[in-house]
């Protein structure tokens, strides 16, 4: 059976400057043009939208849930953390 | 009636200009949402039902423009009046067709618009200048999606662009009937509130021109003196009320529910 | 360890061990195929009940009464178009690709909710299916958005969202209606008449002639059962129906006071089963039209994946 259906192109949407832009689907798109013609009203008709980035679903490289080890941080690494010095917080120009 | 008109303005042009304006919207917004559930693949069904709900919206916008001016709500005037009594321009009126004939009439209606709501949006008619403005944004999304799908649906494959002419063969005619003279055009022109038809049809037909060129399509079309001449036969008659049997169907549509309790709840 | 080394069994448990715990499935993740297959089954029945729906209330747009009501139908048909855009978009995530779930659905080897063969032959009836079949239609989904596939879950949370217009929509033109003419009333009774039993029977047979139910419900694909769900909706409606004076279509409806519930009559399962499997008022005309919608737009779809390959050659040859 032959695809008509397009490929599909991953859709981030920024909902105001300053904010991180949040994946919130994906679209079947011809081109990465229509692909934001698309994706604007599939995910921006309503919510508050001042930026959308399109990438083809191809382009995207990700881990693999089977990998566990991937992510694997067995071994102590409190030396990283601010938390595990007797140093007092009023240092931290950011602690509350 | 609007008791604080301006006394240099002439309401009965205007009057005329924001009805042919405001019927245009509806029937052509009536026709883009028959799409709605049949569109050639669902991401185009959901965009194309936001230009649909645009259409009908500005044309809702008109109608409230014509309120002060009639003393009628924009229900009353869309689902209470004969079809007999639409200035629509035939055009809008027409089928829906394939989505050949659909996209092109779009796109030609959508070019057309961008021309008259920039030149009102320096209109000296207050309300009518602000409401362009306004429309005139949204309008420049539904331009791009028209003209992009012209572009690549016009030399794409040989059935597109074989779909694709047969469609501007049809409608080309049929939207040199959007310029047809208004009643009171020449007063409209002399107080400012509107350039009349003839300057618009030039400069959208530069524009359509380029367009449709570049995307392999052939237009009755010749430059004489510097000019683009159409040479083809304009659909004419709709600002006149002279209409074809499809409106009168898609009116009986429209009105069909409203009419069984017509000012009543719904 | 990786999941790849380990025995079917231990790979089964761990699975089990996860849904039971409440946690969540994504794509990649080792499952049952029996879990996949499931949710294939069900996610792409659900996008097609989406789609197949936008027909009904579509009919009914060139007629709508007034401005407001006509943009609205609009705007509720494009959000059916685009909630079954959000879940044939989780199936695929499954491995299943659209052009096959429609080619499923279009030659009928696919099932959708049976609640859209009924026919709308009045402008009431779009009310009906807003503020009932909706009604239905979010208990249904707020619990499955609580379910155990994350796309699946994610998709219902936005599509719930939308809902909550849909229902208010619905029943405000219900309100209108019954506020209006008796010609208005007594067209709002007859659509409450003819939607009250296939709108029961969208929650599903009960859980003991159901197949899928048990699976479903072990596996946390949904949280509660069918006759939960239908429960909740009738205790929900019929004090709405009963405060805009119109009748509840079952004489048998009333609330006990020990259960705290609203008994009611079943619905008649070999209906469900007759028109689930076609022979009902709408089925094959509804599927006409999507067929023919599918063919007449095939020439676009390949004309801009033809434009778009070309556009994709000429940049990389730049």
């Amino acid at each position: 059976m032959t695809d008509t259906q397009w490929e599909t192109y991953e859709v981030f949407h920024q909902t105001k400057k300053g904010d991180a832009h949040i994946h919130v689907g994906s679209v079947h798109a011809p081109d990465p043009q229509m692909a934001l013609q698309l994706a604007r009203d599939q995910f921006a008709r309503r919510l508050k939208c001042t930026s959308l980035w399109v990438v083809p679903s191809r382009c995207v490289t990700a881990t693999n849930y089977q990998d566990e080890d991937f992510f694997a941080q067995t071994t102590d690494k409190s030396y990283r953390d601010p938390k595990a010095f007797g140093a007092p917080d009023k240092l931290d120009p950011h602690a509350d | 009636m609007q008791t604080n008109f301006p006394s240099q303005l002439p309401q009965d042009g205007i009057r005329t200009l924001l009805l042919a304006m405001a019927d245009d919207e509806l029937v052509l917004g009536h026709r883009d949402s028959e799409w709605t559930g049949y569109a050639p693949i669902l991401e185009e069904d959901i965009a194309f039902s936001n230009i649909a709900q645009d259409e009908i919206g500005h044309s809702l916008v008109w109608f409230t423009l014509l309120t002060p001016l009639t003393g009628l709500t924009p229900d009353q005037m869309a689902f209470e009046r004969s079809y007999e009594e639409f200035t629509c321009c035939r055009f809008v009126t027409h089928p829906k067709g394939d989505f050949a004939y659909t996209t092109v009439r779009q796109y030609l209606f959508d070019e057309a618009e961008r021309v008259r709501l920039t030149a009102l949006s320096g209109s000296s008619y207050g309300p009518l200048k602000e409401a362009a403005a306004k429309i005139l944004r949204e309008e420049a999304y539904h331009l791009m999606h028209s003209k992009g799908l012209v572009e690549r649906l016009g030399d794409a494959t040989e059935e597109s662009h074989r779909r694709m002419q047969a469609a501007v063969d049809l409608a080309f005619p049929q939207a040199l009937g959007m310029f047809e003279p208004i009643d009171g055009e020449a007063e409209l022109q002399k107080t400012g509130v509107f350039p009349g038809n003839v300057t618009l049809e030039h400069e959208w037909l530069n524009n359509v021109v380029s367009v449709l060129r570049g995307a392999s399509l052939k237009l009755p079309i010749q430059q004489m003196n510097g000019k683009l001449k159409p040479q083809c036969k304009p659909e004419l008659g709709g600002r006149k009320k002279s209409h074809t049997a499809h409106l009168q169907q898609l009116v009986d549509d429209v009105q069909l529910v409203y009419r069984m309790a017509p000012g009543g709840k719904w | 360890m990786n999941m790849q080394e380990r025995a079917p069994e231990e790979k089964q448990a761990d699975f089990e061990a996860r849904i039971n715990r409440g946690e969540r499935i994504e794509p990649g993740d080792w499952m049952p195929e029996e879990y996949r297959k499931s949710l294939i089954r069900m996610i792409g029945q659900h996008a097609h009940s989406e789609i197949v729906g936008q027909l009904p209330e579509g009919k009914w747009i060139p007629y709508a009464p007034g401005f407001r009501r006509k943009l609205t139908l609009i705007a509720k048909v494009q959000d059916e178009a685009g909630h079954g855009q959000l879940l044939y978009r989780a199936a695929e995530t499954l491995g299943k690709s659209r052009e096959e779930m429609m080619d499923e659905l279009l030659t009928g080897k696919a099932k959708y909710a049976n609640v859209f063969n009924y026919p709308t032959p009045t402008w009431a009836d779009v009310g009906a299916i807003g503020w009932l079949v909706d009604t239905s239609a979010v208990i249904n989904q707020t619990m499955i958005a609580q379910g155990s596939y994350g796309p699946y879950a994610r998709a219902m949370k936005r599509i719930c969202y939308e809902e909550s217009f849909h229902i208010k929509q619905g029943y405000d033109l219900i309100v209108a209606m019954a506020n209006g003419i008796p010609e208005q009333r007594s067209m709002v009774q007859d659509a409450i008449n003819r939607w009250w039993y296939p709108t029961l029977m969208m929650s599903g047979p009960p859980d003991s002639l159901s197949l899928h139910s048990k699976q479903a419900l072990k596996w946390k694909i949904k949280t509660k059962s069918n006759e939960q769900v239908r429960q909740e909706f009738v205790d929900l409606i019929v004090p709405q129906i009963r405060a805009l004076g119109l009748d509840v279509p079952d004489k048998e409806c009333y609330y006990d006071e020990k259960t705290g519930h609203h008994h009611y009559t079943q619905p008649d399962w070999e209906e469900l089963k007759r028109v689930v499997s076609g022979d009902g008022p709408c089925n094959a005309e509804r599927l006409a039209v999507r067929r023919q919608a599918h063919e007449e737009g095939r020439w676009v779809r390949e004309a801009l994946a033809a434009k778009g390959e070309k556009n994709r050659q000429d940049r990389s040859a730049a």
